[in-house]
């Protein structure tokens, strides 16, 4: 677990930091087992081949999940995410490394909360961002 | 009929009947968040943060119990015949009936509103929309893009812990 990260310690701009993971078929299959997404699309080399892919693929939601823990790791447990989306650009595949990352936009007070924005995204080995988003995350304050 | 000329297909549209789909809402169903499905969603997605497998950590960091990872809303309850057996997502009555000729699907966005900590122990009910339609030309022809938005609230305090929003697209 990180450092508890606070509203005054932010800036626009700022990058947060980043969360790698390069799944190998085995985590995909957690992740099904996890999230009870079975698509064999994500597992079955075949499969995958008759839709017309070279290999399998890395679930969408496992994307979103990651850029979640990036979140949640930088937030600390007394910060809380509100609101995350991201569209799903590209395919990853797997035993490549997938990053999150993600850039401070705005910050503000809002509601009594300590509000900030954020871009966040996945970008493949070659840097192409295949899952680009935005995240809303209230942070707690040093006050 | 012998010796008529086939009519062309006409190209897809979204109908007005469609557009009466949206906002209809389905029947609810049960969503189960439990320790040994917390730590199972964590592992899939190679969480280390022990608030999401220790629960005595997770109760000293001020939670009900261990937490939820973003983007597990709990795993709907499941029997043969009653779920999708590839999803696991229910098959209910209510909600958009949409008939649609596209074959393919691809998963194109979600989006994930929290107004509360999802921490195992909780029990959750979900209801869900068709929220949005819209048809985009593409290189491959038409894409209709559904997005349906599910709710999903506690059904010990009533409370709606979170809302999600996911975007699938056919061609």
């Amino acid at each position: 677990m990180t450092e508890q990260v606070y509203f005054e310690d932010v800036s626009e701009g700022q990058e947060i930091p980043a969360v790698q993971i390069t799944p190998d078929k085995q985590q995909l299959v957690k992740f099904a087992a996890g999230s009870g997404d079975f698509n064999p699309l994500h597992f079955d080399e075949k499969f995958a081949q008759n839709m017309g892919l070279p290999e399998t693929i890395v679930h969408g939601r496992f994307k979103y999940a990651v850029v979640g823990r990036m979140l949640t790791q930088w937030a600390g447990h007394k910060g809380r995410v509100q609101r995350f989306g991201v569209t799903y650009r590209g395919m990853d595949q797997p035993n490549k490394p997938i990053t999150a990352r993600g850039t401070v936009t705005a910050k503000k007070q809002e509601g009594g909360e300590n509000v900030v924005e954020l871009d966040v995204w996945t970008e493949d080995a070659e840097g192409k961002k295949t899952t680009p988003g935005t995240a809303v995350v209230a942070l707690p304050g040093r006050g | 009929m012998a010796g008529e000329a086939k009519t062309a297909e006409a190209p897809f549209e979204i109908t007005d009947e469609m557009r009466a789909q949206i906002g209809v809402e389905s029947e609810p169903w049960t969503y189960e968040v439990t320790t040994t499905s917390v730590r199972m969603y964590a592992r899939g997605i190679g969480a280390e943060d022990p608030v999401h497998y220790d629960v005595d950590f997770a109760e000293q960091q001020g939670f009900r119990s261990i937490v939820a990872p973003l983007g597990y809303l709990g795993t709907p309850v499941y029997a043969p015949g009653t779920n999708d057996p590839t999803f696991g997502f229910p098959r209910r009555g209510g909600g958009p009936r949409l008939n649609i000729p596209f074959k393919r699907l691809l998963d194109g966005g979600t989006e994930t509103e929290y107004f509360d900590v999802i921490c195992a122990g909780d029990v959750l009910e979900e209801t869900s929309h068709l929220a949005d339609l819209k048809l985009r030309d593409a290189a491959m022809g038409k894409m209709l893009f559904i997005t349906n938005e599910s709710v999903y609230k506690n059904k010990e305090t009533g409370n709606v812990v979170a809302k999600q929003r996911l975007t699938s697209i056919h061609y």
